[in-house]
């Protein structure tokens, strides 16, 4: 048997072990705030916002801030977890262990993310507006989805690097990558899971973006590539940030009475 | 060869774990003991391939164990902090490992139920693992390392924080396992806990190999270390001063009217001049005993030995 017949156990293992009514809750929490946020906008602005600036609202509320911080709770610890708790020796002797764990947690992470993006997408669609609604929560379901898939494994991938400060350089990498980086219009922001989704955005959307064919600094927030190009790069990165964090478990030491790598 | 080590050293930065170790070990049950600190568990890390030595060369059934699944399915390891997950049950927990090991989900279960029924926890499976003592906690981990049927065990102190009872039972389950003829590495700062097990040891302190081989074979080695022998004699003050003038006496100390008690560096040459002597009849010694019996006085005196203190 190889690594992949061995992630569908560690997969249900630790589904089983997630399912506690405060992990759920948490969870529930996370799926309501954009809706409850955006229910505060409309209810403030007192009309329906235009159509392009409710998508953007429910695009930064639910794909960026309910999936990225719910991947995040579950991906950024997946190495130091084992390490913390000295579980991680009783993978490491074993064929594949850990990577079969590692990449376990990985989709335990997007499965339980993914509800939360999905749930706050619809209905932080519906709670906002009443304007293209298919077209909306098609799209924002689609980018709640690939924010998962992809931050998913760039979380992963700093818990692998740093495992002892996993959690800090998770907050650091959203805040200066993700936030700051990614408006950035420099080659800097192509980097960013934000600059591909918030392209993604635009695309699906059919926004106008005539005002940004004439600057060049606005192209770069928005680019000028097909839809499926951006796809394609989230998908490239994905597997990128993976199998980089496999080959570093494969070359690195991780020892659990040091919960360091060297 | 069971373990092959050319030359390991593992260091910490610039602390030392290991230090220049060459061994090689044949198939069979072995002790490795040493005091706390000694670099037990860096040498069992380097041998279940969760460290890579800094210099030297580590194999274990023939085979680099750096990230090796074909060596990986061969041994089990029993680590020596306990890491186990409170909120599942021992058989969740088992059958968890097991299919990691590369089982299918049934086989898994079933290789968890007869490895749990190995360690006696059998009625007890189904329950949270943190409901369970501490020597259910480690008959349960000693299930997980043996469940897929390694050639191999390796066990970081297995006795630790035991009651009597359940070292009993842990005692017990490894000689079932030696009995099978499987090889079995077990590390115990602790003698008399794997004295019952085997009678190969590996002495490390320090992050150094002390020294290797049976209790004899180590014994040996302190030939020419002063000994202590003990002595019941009808006449002490006067073979006192016949052993002190033929040199065969280091100390001697006289306790009540028969006792003798003496320390000689010519062990060999003092149980020739005593069996002489009995012979012709010049002295009549009831009882002589070696007070070094004891894996622990062994130990002891390689301790000393390798600190340039005897």
């Amino acid at each position: 048997m190889n690594t992949l017949s061995r992630i569908p156990a560690v997969f249900a293992f630790e589904w089983r072990r997630a399912l506690t009514i405060p992990r759920m809750g948490w969870m529930l929490a996370l799926a309501a705030l954009p809706p409850l946020l955006l229910f505060l906008i409309r209810t403030a602005a007192r009309s329906e916002p235009p159509p392009d600036v409710a998508a953007v609202l429910v695009y930064v509320l639910s794909p960026c801030v309910a999936c990225m911080m719910s991947v995040f709770l579950w991906s950024t610890p997946a190495v130091s977890s084992e390490l913390e708790g000295r579980s991680w020796t009783y993978l490491s002797v074993r064929p594949h262990g850990t990577l079969a764990v590692l990449l376990g947690k990985y989709l335990v992470g997007v499965s339980w993310a993914l509800p939360v993006g999905l749930l706050s997408a619809i209905i932080g669609s519906l709670v906002i507006t009443q304007n293209d609604l298919p077209r909306l929560i098609a799209t924002q379901c689609a980018l709640a989805t690939l924010s998962c898939v992809a931050y998913g494994a760039v979380f992963l991938l700093i818990g692998v690097i740093a495992p002892a400060r996993a959690m800090v350089l998770g907050v650091i990498y959203a805040i200066v990558f993700e936030v700051a980086a990614a408006f950035i219009p420099a080659a800097v922001n192509l980097l960013t899971i934000q600059h591909r989704l918030r392209c993604l955005l635009v695309r699906w959307m059919g926004m106008d973006m005539s005002i940004a064919e004439e600057s060049p600094v606005l192209l770069s927030y928005f680019g000028d590539e097909s839809a499926s190009w951006h796809v394609f790069l989230l998908l490239v990165m994905t597997a990128g940030y993976l199998i980089v964090a496999a080959l570093l478990l494969r070359y690195r030491e991780f020892t659990a009475a040091a919960e360091t790598a060297t | 060869m069971l373990i092959e080590l050319n030359h390991v050293t593992r260091l910490y930065g610039i602390v030392i774990g290991v230090n220049d170790i060459t061994l090689d070990l044949p198939e069979g049950a072995h002790g490795l003991l040493g005091p706390n600190g000694a670099g037990k568990t860096t040498l069992l890390s380097l041998i279940t391939g969760q460290l890579r030595p800094t210099i030297g060369d580590v194999r274990v059934l023939g085979q680099s164990p750096r990230a090796n699944p074909e060596l990986f399915r061969r041994i089990g390891y029993l680590p020596g902090t306990e890491g186990m997950y409170a909120d599942v049950s021992a058989l969740e927990w088992v059958t968890y490992l097991t299919r990691i090991q590369g089982y299918s989900a049934s086989e898994a279960t079933r290789l968890a139920k007869q490895a749990l029924e190995r360690v006696r926890l059998t009625e007890h499976m189904h329950r949270k693992i943190s409901a369970f003592s501490r020597g259910m906690r480690q008959r349960t981990r000693l299930a997980q390392a043996i469940a897929h049927e390694p050639d191999f065990l390796i066990l970081d102190e297995p006795f630790s924080g035991l009651d009597p009872i359940a070292r009993h039972t842990m005692t017990t389950l490894l000689q079932d396992w030696i009995e099978r003829k499987r090889s079995l590495l077990i590390s115990s700062h602790v003698l008399h806990e794997i004295e019952s097990l085997t009678r190969s040891f590996l002495l490390i302190s320090g992050g150094r190999l002390l020294a290797s081989g049976s209790t004899d074979e180590i014994g040996s080695l302190l030939s020419n270390m002063p000994s202590e022998v003990r002595l019941k004699v009808q006449s002490p003050r006067q073979l006192a001063a016949e052993l002190l003038q033929g040199g065969l006496a280091e100390t001697i100390s006289i306790e009540g009217e028969r006792d003798l008690r003496l320390t000689t560096a010519s062990a060999g040459r003092l149980s020739e001049f005593l069996g002489q002597a009995i012979s012709e009849g010049r002295y009549l010694i009831t009882e002589m005993r070696s007070t070094e019996d004891s894996l622990q006085d062994v130990f002891n005196s390689l301790m000393k030995l390798h600190r340039g203190l005897a």
